[in-house]
């Protein structure tokens, strides 16, 4: 553990004595500025919560790319080569990440509560569990964006799965009805252009999947998605049922297989850290 | 220490190691040799874990990897930090408690005599020093495994016979030490073993005493050509050549070389000249390379 503690406190300590931990720093007082004026008068909490919240998972994703772009140059070539696992390594740039993330959002957290929303315990313990897991999911996505972990065609993969799911889970009523529509309307575009061939495949494709019940395809797409919008129901409502107050733990289960996705692909690649 | 074999490395349509299988014994100086893109850098990866193999294998003979210090060939370090700052860092990750980690640094620094440059910004430093650092990093949690890119590189005389004096001192302590380099005077000054890559093969590989010996020779220079006496001096020996006046003993038959003396004056020439040659490193990285 203390090699990895080490590489954190390194990496979050070099991150805000740069010229990106400045700006980030910036960004967070300009942020905080635009959506918590104090002369504009006291949020409410579910906006404090939720706005906050969008500020940390914003932040997150770009520190960690930050802190990826650091951690892949070949100054630390030594660094790697003396770990017994380069998971450690992996782990102490995720939890930097997580940790600069959380520190900045902090920042603006602390200054929306001058003149902001009262905060009762019960509210106030909520927070916690909602921003980690947002910071944590959307650090681990953006590591699988970085150099430093995307291995071949991996971020393709990876990003074209999470594309598919957000199309179809944005679909109304059964998938099929939206992807027939949009077959047919891709086949007129097509025949148009004068691309029969295409436009023929098209309108097959569109026929085919009208023939099938794929209802249970949107099903499950709605599942993925549910614990961000449990969360985001429960704050707006004020209170979590207790099936909504498992989003946070599930959204953190969703980022454990994706780090163990990440740590999978950079314990597996040639390091080609950029000189 | 390391049993490599068969160990083959493809950058794409490049094959930068090809089926080679080497013993890096414990405690030995490896150098290894060989013209730019021969695979020197890539072998030393390779051993580092920070690129794999396609094929083959590479494993400690000990079951477990030792703790590793590895200096890259390019002398980057995070500029923003002390030099005293990095080489913290450095025990950091080699688990050494706070309380040790300045006498360690303290001590590699003075090792590379760099002690008064360690308050210093790693961007304020000069070639030399950083090559030093490079060194004083590998030192640091006293790792029984060293894999140093041409660690003398870029340094002058007097810091190249420096950097010998540190790599000696290691080997003396009983380190393990592969090392690749363009110095072919510092790799016989400090190896103890060579090999000699060339297009992603060992062309050549001996211990360094072995490889001078073998290539020593004896050579006799009478005063006209020896090609009437080519049969009878070259039934003494098989390593007895002849090359126009001069006699060439090789190896074991060096110690034919006062009969072969005798045999030519009996025979009426005269020696003009004996010398006794060991072969340079340089000779023989030429024929391996060649």
């Amino acid at each position: 553990m203390q090699r990895v503690f080490t590489l954190t406190g390194y990496f979050v300590k070099s991150l805000f004595w740069s010229l990106a931990g400045l700006i980030y720093l910036i960004l967070a007082l300009v942020y905080w500025n635009l959506f918590f004026t104090p002369g504009q008068g006291t949020p409410d909490i579910e906006n404090y919560i939720l706005i906050i919240g969008a500020f940390g998972a914003a932040v997150s994703f770009l520190v960690t790319l930050s802190i990826t772009a650091r951690a892949n140059q070949a100054v630390y070539f030594p660094v790697v080569a003396r770990l017994p696992s380069r998971v450690e390594y992996l782990t102490a740039v995720l939890l930097s990440s997580i940790i600069a993330a959380t520190l900045l959002q902090l920042v603006v957290a602390v200054l929306a509560l001058y003149r902001g929303p009262g905060l009762v315990l019960g509210r106030f313990l909520e927070i916690p569990p909602l921003w980690i897991a947002m910071n944590v999911l959307t650090a681990v996505l953006a590591m699988h964006v970085s150099d430093f972990v995307t291995s071949g065609w991996s971020r393709v993969y990876l990003f074209g799965a999470l594309g598919i799911l957000l199309l179809g889970q944005s679909a109304n009523g059964p998938i099929s009805d939206w992807v027939v529509e949009r077959l047919g309307r891709l086949s007129v575009t097509i025949n148009q252009l004068g691309w029969t061939a295409v436009g023929r495949w098209a309108t097959r494709a569109a026929g085919w999947i009208d023939g099938r019940e794929t209802g249970i395809l949107h099903q499950i797409f709605t599942w993925l998605i549910w614990p961000f919008t449990a969360i985001s129901d429960a704050v707006i409502n004020g209170f979590f049922s207790a099936a909504q107050a498992l989003a946070p733990a599930v959204i953190l289960l969703y980022a454990t297989v994706l780090f163990l996705l990440a740590a999978d692909l950079f314990a597996g690649k040639d390091l080609e850290f950029i000189e | 220490m390391i049993e490599i074999n068969n160990l083959t490395k493809r950058y794409y349509s490049l094959t930068a190691l090809n089926r080679v299988s080497l013993t890096i014994p414990q405690g030995e100086v490896l150098g290894l040799l060989g013209p730019n893109g021969a695979g020197k850098t890539t072998l030393l990866k390779l051993i580092a874990g920070l690129i794999y193999q396609d094929d083959g294998r590479i494993h400690p003979t000990t079951g477990k990897w030792p703790l590793i210090g590895f200096k890259p060939e390019r002398l980057l370090f995070p500029n923003h930090l002390s030099v005293r700052q990095y080489l913290a860092l450095i025990a950091g990750i080699s688990d050494i408690g706070k309380a040790e980690t300045e006498r360690i640094v303290t001590d590699s620094l003075a090792q590379v005599g760099l002690l008064d440059a360690a308050d210093k910004r790693i961007s304020a430093c000069s070639k030399g020093m950083r090559q030093r650092l490079g060194l004083a990093q590998v030192l640091i949690g006293n790792p029984p495994l060293l894999l140093l890119d041409e660690p003398s590189n870029g340094l002058d005389p007097e810091g190249q016979q420096e950097i010998h004096q540190v790599v000696k001192r290691l080997h003396a302590a009983g380190k393990t030490i592969v090392m690749s380099s363009h110095h072919l005077q510092e790799v016989t000054e400090v190896c103890t073993r060579i090999v000699v890559l060339n297009r992603g093969q060992i062309h050549y590989e001996n211990s360094m005493t072995e490889a001078l010996a073998v290539q020593a020779n004896t050579r006799i220079r009478a005063d006209r050509p020896l090609s009437a006496m080519q049969a009878q001096l070259q039934a003494l020996h098989p390593e007895i050549e002849i090359d126009g006046s001069i006699v060439v003993l090789r190896n074991e038959a060096m110690r034919l070389r006062r009969q072969v003396m005798t045999m030519l004056l009996y025979a009426n020439y005269d020696i003009l000249e004996v010398r006794q040659a060991r072969a340079t490193l340089a000779e023989i990285y030429a024929e391996a390379v060649n």
